[in-house]
């Protein structure tokens, strides 16, 4: 039971990684509170360390379903930053992961002047069931070798 | 399918899975002729093997012959070594070695961000000449998959196919009369995508720092005057007619301000800040979501 949950939260830990690197130095936004994720929900959330928000309990997967939320941090070329995450789970996966960037770096006023007024968007995601491509382009998926380093340092962060 | 009707070609190379799609299906040697392409370049290029031209030159200085196509490699790397001010480099290698991303898939920084050698200090490379004047770690990943794309593309018109979508994960060159629906996948959720575009007869690139992420704040696309990742950009995608420039100037554009890439190469670009805010030129106008 706590096994599988523990797991989740590594899974969550390892994203947040991905959050910290993309995510230190952010351009903050104009809210104090911070700046929302492309995914859109920003809410920043609190907690200090993992709390479960009400996982149902659905049948099939090896993890609950339902949303977890954690707060990290990260050193950054410019310092220690915050981040939190939320990582929604349904049917055993992540569905839906969301960050919240707290910035503490003076830079990002900066960087927000680099955006051009009427071509600077907030991006918004759809899912990729709903509209209809024959081909995606993002992050290329990667080589067989990186992505098994990766697991093997999930596992080793056991 | 690519298009309804379209046969399609999956392989891995280069550590990444391929597509190439045609209307009849690809006869055997064909089908063996690419991926002969495919060997041939990761035999030279590939920084994760022992026996390649790229691991000789990394363990000692010396000149290397390289193969056809180099001088294209080349002219893209000294242009953009010369507008990005020495932060997007092919000796960019050692920094991510630096910080784990090694051919031991180690994972693990080795110390503190290390600066890359600078081009003018140690390599001399003359079209498909190159010389080193110490060991360096070539790393030409920034073009390479795009170069791969133009090269089986290639192969495929030398067969005679005018038609074909060539994707290397992400990396594509279409060419066809009828438009292609492509996704653009969301930096954050690779279930979702964030815009759509219709891609004609031309290369679509993109670059984004989520996938290859090992660690806080490691990933692949580095400053290679500080040997830092990058952390304002956190994808971008690019069009242009060929993929090889395409996908150079998608990685270009996490070092660059785009308005100095204009001044340069012809091509089409998107890119999304860290916040989550996009900005782009004309040719991707009206492809993101609202």
């Amino acid at each position: 039971m706590t096994s599988p949950f523990r797991k989740t939260l590594i899974a969550g830990v390892a994203g947040l990684s991905l959050a910290g690197t993309v995510a230190a130095c952010a351009p903050g936004s104009q809210a104090p509170s911070g700046t929302a994720a492309p995914s859109g929900t920003s809410s920043a959330a609190g907690g200090s360390s993992s709390t479960p928000a009400a996982p149902s309990s659905a049948g099939g997967g090896s993890y609950k379903d339902g949303s977890y939320s954690a707060d990290g941090t990260y050193t950054s070329p410019n310092g220690t930053e915050t981040v939190g995450v939320q990582l929604t789970l349904s049917g055993g996966t992540v569905s839906a992961v969301d960050i919240t960037v707290h910035p503490s770096n003076p830079n990002t006023r900066k960087f927000q002047g680099e955006f051009k007024d009427g071509i600077a968007a907030q991006v918004v995601g759809k899912k990729l069931d709903e509209i209809n491509v024959s081909k995606v382009a993002g992050s290329s998926l990667t080589s067989g070798g990186f992505n098994q380093a990766v697991e093997s340092i999930k596992a080793q962060a056991r | 399918m690519p298009h309804p009707g379209w046969d399609s070609f999956a392989f891995e190379g280069i550590g990444t899975a391929w597509e190439i799609s045609t209307p009849e299906p690809l006869g055997p040697a064909v089908r063996s002729r690419l991926l002969d392409v495919v060997a041939d370049y990761d035999g030279c290029y590939s920084r994760f093997r022992t026996d390649s031209l790229v691991a000789r030159l990394a363990r000692e200085a010396g000149t290397v012959e390289l193969p056809a196509g180099a001088e294209q490699l080349e002219a893209v790397f000294r242009t953009l070594y010369r507008l990005s001010g020495g932060t997007m480099s092919p000796l960019v290698g050692s920094s991510l070695e630096q910080l784990g991303y090694g051919g031991d898939y180690a994972l693990v920084p080795r110390g503190p961000a290390a600066a890359a050698p600078r081009w003018e200090d140690v390599l001399e490379w003359r079209g498909r000449t190159l010389r080193t004047a110490s060991p360096v770690v070539l790393d030409i990943g920034a073009a390479g998959k795009g170069q791969l794309v133009d090269m089986l593309a290639g192969a495929l018109r030398a067969e005679g196919v005018t038609e074909y979508l060539v994707d290397g994960s992400g990396d594509m060159l279409h060419s066809g009369p009828v438009p292609l629906r492509v996704g653009l996948e969301h930096p954050y959720d690779p279930a979702q995508a964030i815009g759509v575009v219709g891609l004609g007869s031309r290369a679509l690139c993109a670059s984004a720092a989520n996938r290859r992420s090992w660690g806080d704040g490691l990933h692949h696309v580095l400053d290679a005057a500080t040997g830092r990742p990058v952390d304002t950009t956190v994808a971008t995608w690019t069009m242009a007619d060929d993929a090889l420039t395409a996908d150079a100037l998608a990685t270009a554009l996490f070092l660059v301000e785009p308005a100095v890439l204009e001044e340069e190469f012809d091509f089409e670009w998107l890119r999304v800040a860290s916040d989550g805010r996009a900005s782009f030129s004309q040719g991707f106008e009206g492809t993101l979501f609202t």
